[in-house]
């Protein structure tokens, strides 16, 4: 009996601790995680961090880094090594796992984590090629020696970090997980680089453009997509003379008519919204010098997109905010200068359609012979599973991916290779190495020329004075239109045949008008000679900032933040008058006509706490899809959109008839009856889904922006944070992309910035600090920046580093 | 009660050093040593770890401000953050209550037992 008794409850006790212990779909292994000490009660941050003293192996000398009041790292060295040593240390601290998650991601590895769901988003990760991309990318980063220095002593801090780690220490989501830190490599930092390439330069509509030209007609593309909306203000101001000869590329004699394929890629762009930045000289400011604000707007996330940082050390004083995983600023300012960044919405990713000799894909016609390809054997671990193997075909063009017929998917399939720009040797590193030390524009210039992708329009303030902006990256130089539809794979004249030399790119230094700015519309008025694309940003914001910036004279930091935070509906202003004109009233209830009468009082400012931006909203999202709804309904086959800025022209000139096949009824009935159906369908929509009086669809919460955490685990993001703003307002928060940056500096002898970003500086959901600033990010505060010029004497807390 | 003392104190001291699982040890030896009844056994044993499990998370919930106790019980779709403390306290209970058990049914006393019965 004895021994039966202990034994069965020795099974029991064995099997309750074996189920506590494993890991269920996806509930973390219960025992271990909600262990006190080394579970995720551990991660909970219980007192405010004090200072102390590390020994590490690997410093040349010793480090300090001092924390300010929001924990903002301020990291003094002594040399570059030690320097970038503890940027990879502190940010590893702080973002372990934002670093390691976006690198699976980036390199198609997610499987490893998340198991067989994960495969297809990962084989389309490295059909794009993202790792292909980042190796060629880093051997070329690595021939700089700083470059080389920077990657390698980055690499070693995080690594240094990992390995003194216990799994006690292990950030929250690798318990959540139940996984383990990986060693970081350069090739990560490199991959990180692609996601932003990725990212910001990894959309096209290459095959819903091709299917409009082939169900629409040529007409229809003239007059839509060919023609430069009459509101469109450019980046550099049309004043601007192009004294260079550009070099030309030869165009094919007809435009290749591809095989219409079923599938639209997931790498299409959407109109969405993009991001700010200016420098206003010292003539419009009231302090004499310059000042430059940007705000970049991304797809908001929690840990923050961004991670702010000082870093000093010989040669080196620079503050801003920095991409966890890679070494030095992206965005931010030194003693001398500052710059800011918004994307450029150049085409720099072309598909092709390639003709394979047989099934084997081992050849391929190009330039009239039969040209070999080469194979990437991609493999993909599965825990608990076989690793699954998936062989991709690169020509010279690059990977190629498998498409159906859109006719019929049981005939051939149909092979598209991609010409991106993410698989470019690229130089970035060298770009932010020497832009971090620029004492002025010349080395400010120098250090863009490195620059690669994604292409940013980089704006520029120093204390000398000078004010500029750079459409920078590295730009193929193409016929016009080249790409925008899918390309002839067999003809050389399709290939990506030179590039624009750098000094040709469109910029501007100190502009008569006093002040550059950008918000990723078209980049240079028609004149400029060469082709760089003509799927820009709408109107909005860059024509209000232009329009603002003018008005404005004595300017002071504050003019600057609330130009960040103007909430203005340029839209509204633009369209609503005339939309408001264009309803039939007398065919509106009660209802509709109240809220009619409230728009047509409205002022035309996004404000959280207003109803109408909302109705505003739901109406001209119906609106304008009717005005191609006819035109569109040819075909299911996916159509790209026709730019809202020319839909307004056709609106503003009275020709919105031209896209619909009946003629029967008048221009001004057509818009009577779209704007009176939109209207009513709007309203009954809205109150369907909401009480009228209930304020769920105020415009704070209607807009919907989430922060959501990295890895969509629940509990950890920030839900319905109630914002102002909208997709075209310069404040531009919608749905959960937004100002992921908001910075403005005033350069001079004594430099001023102030910055905030929807989070905090530690990537921990159980520390406060984790949401510190999210409250000031919402109600549009900017916290002044603690910019160092020597070590501090008061701080919140340090950590001095030894040597071992 | 001494049973129970011993047991918390000794689990705190291992659970630093070993993984979660090591709460076990206490209850098997001092279940053993103590020869307590079933029912006690298994009462003291987990009495011990839900004391010190539950003490342990309920003094993280307040010295955090209980940021991370709502965050993990809307991950796990439990309404009331507080449960989470109880449920602490009743996986390192239930480990150690069978360990306790365990370790009493091989000491001599509850094989004597058993006997009469």
């Amino acid at each position: 009996m004895r021994y039966l008794k202990t034994g069965l409850s020795a099974i029991v006790l064995l099997g309750v601790i074996f189920v506590l212990n494993t890991k269920m779909g996806s509930i973390p292994p219960i025992g271990k995680f909600f262990n006190p000490n080394a579970g995720f009660w551990g991660n909970a941050e219980t007192s405010t961090p004090k200072s102390f003293d590390l020994k590490l192996d690997g410093l040349k000398d010793k480090v300090t880094i001092y924390f300010d009041e929001r924990r903002v790292p301020h990291i003094f060295a002594e040399n570059d090594y030690d320097l970038y040593f503890a940027q990879g240390y502190i940010t590893a601290q702080d973002r372990l796992f934002q670093m390691e998650i976006q690198v699976y991601d980036a390199s198609g590895r997610l499987t490893e984590i998340g198991g067989k769901v994960a495969l297809e988003k990962d084989k389309k990760t490295r059909r794009l090629g993202m790792s292909h991309g980042a190796e060629i990318s880093l051997s070329e980063m690595e021939k700089d020696p700083k470059s080389k220095q920077a990657l390698d002593a980055y690499t070693d801090g995080v690594n240094t970090y990992i390995s003194n780690l216990s799994k006690a220490d292990y950030p929250l989501e690798y318990k959540i997980l139940d996984i383990a830190p990986e060693r970081w490599t350069n090739l990560k930092t490199a991959h990180l680089l692609k996601t932003m390439t990725k990212m910001l330069a990894g959309g096209n509509n290459d095959v819903a453009m091709s299917n409009v030209t082939q169900f629409l007609g040529n007409d229809f593309v003239e007059k839509v997509f060919n023609t430069r909306p009459t509101l469109q203000d450019p980046i550099i101001p049309p004043s601007r003379k192009w004294d260079f000869n550009a070099f030309k590329v030869q165009k094919p004699d007809s435009i290749f008519n591809p095989t219409i394929s079923s599938d639209i890629n997931e790498f299409e762009r959407f109109e969405g919204i993009g991001s700010n930045n200016w420098a206003v000289s010292g003539s419009k400011t009231k302090s004499g010098y310059p000042i430059l604000a940007n705000d970049p707007h991304l797809g908001l996330t929690l840990p923050s997109i961004w991670y702010e940082i000082q870093l000093h050390a010989p040669g080196i004083n620079t503050y801003g905010v920095s991409i966890q995983g890679v070494p030095g600023i992206i965005i931010g300012y030194n003693e001398n200068i500052a710059w800011g960044v918004t994307n450029v919405a150049a085409d720099v990713m072309d598909w092709y359609e390639i003709k394979f000799k047989d099934d084997t894909k081992k050849e391929y016609w190009h330039d009239n012979k039969w040209k070999s390809t080469s194979f990437r054997v991609e493999k993909y671990k599965i825990p608990g599973e076989e690793s699954v193997i998936d062989t991709v075909v690169y020509t010279h063009h690059g990977p190629v991916t498998e498409l159906k017929s859109y006719v019929n998917p049981e005939s051939e399939p149909i092979y598209h290779a991609l010409r991106w720009i993410a698989h470019e040797p690229s130089t970035e590193i060298t770009t932010f190495y020497k832009l971090n030390r620029a004492k002025n524009y010349d080395e400010y210039v120098e250090a863009l020329s490195y620059f690669v992708a994604p292409a940013q329009n980089f704006a520029f303030a120093s204390n000398e004075g000078d004010i500029a902006l750079w459409v920078n990256g590295k730009f193929p130089n193409k016929w016009e239109y080249q790409g925008r539809t899918v390309s002839d794979g067999t003809n050389p004249l399709y290939d990506w045949q030179a590039w624009i030399p750098h000094e040709h790119n469109p910029h501007v230094k100190n502009p008569e008008r006093g002040f550059v700015s950008s918000a990723n519309q078209y980049s240079a008025a028609e004149d400029y000679p060469y082709y760089l694309g003509e799927d820009y940003a709408s109107f909005e914001r860059g024509r209000r900032i232009n329009d603002r910036l003018a008005e404005l004279s004595d300017i002071t930091v504050k003019d600057m933040q609330d130009l960040q935070l103007d909430n203005f509906s340029y839209l509204a202003e633009t369209i609503l008058p005339d939309m408001l004109k264009w309803i039939k009233k007398n065919e509106l209830n009660e209802i509709e006509l109240k809220w009619l009468d409230l728009l047509s009082d409205w002022d035309y400012y996004n404000e959280a706490e207003l109803y109408e931006p909302t109705v505003f909203d739901a109406w001209w999202g119906l609106f304008n899809r009717s005005l191609y709804a006819d035109a569109y309904s040819k075909t299911d086959a996916p159509l790209r959109i026709p730019p809202r800025d020319r839909l307004i022209d056709f609106l503003k000139d009275g020709s919105i008839s031209q896209l619909f096949s009946t003629s029967k009824i008048s221009e001004s009935e057509l818009l009577a009856s779209l704007a009176t159906s939109s209207y009513k369908k709007a309203l009954d929509r809205l109150f369907t889904i909401f009480d009228e009086d209930s304020d769920e669809w105020l415009w704070g919460y209607y807009l919907e922006n989430d922060i959501s955490h990295l890895a969509n685990i629940p509990g950890l993001s920030e839900l319905g944070v109630f914002t102002s703003g909208s997709y075209e307002s310069v404040n531009a928060n919608y749905g959960g992309h937004g100002p992921s940056w908001r910075m403005v500096v005033e350069v001079g002898p004594e430099v001023k910035g102030y910055g905030v970003y929807p989070g905090g500086p530690s990537g921990n959901p159980g520390s406060s600090n984790y949401t510190e600033m999210l409250e000031g990010w919402r109600t549009g505060k900017l916290f002044e920046l603690n910019f160092f010029k020597k070590e501090p004497e008061t701080y919140n807390y340090k950590i001095q580093i030894n040597n071992k | 009660m001494v049973l129970t003392v011993l047991i918390i104190v000794f689990s705190f001291i291992l659970n630093l050093f070993l993984p979660w699982w090591s709460i076990a040890i206490p209850g098997l030896i001092l279940g053993y040593l103590f020869e307590p009844k079933t029912v006690k056994a298994f009462g003291f044993g987990f009495l011990a770890l839900f004391i010190l499990w539950g003490g342990q998370a309920w003094y993280i919930h307040i010295a955090n401000g209980g940021i991370l106790t709502s965050r993990i019980a809307e991950m796990m779709g439990i309404s009331t953050p507080f449960l989470m403390i109880l449920i602490t306290g009743v996986i390192g209970g239930l480990v150690s209550g069978l360990a306790t058990l365990t370790g009493a049914f091989y000491s001599n006393r509850n094989n004597f037992t058993s006997k009469k019965a």
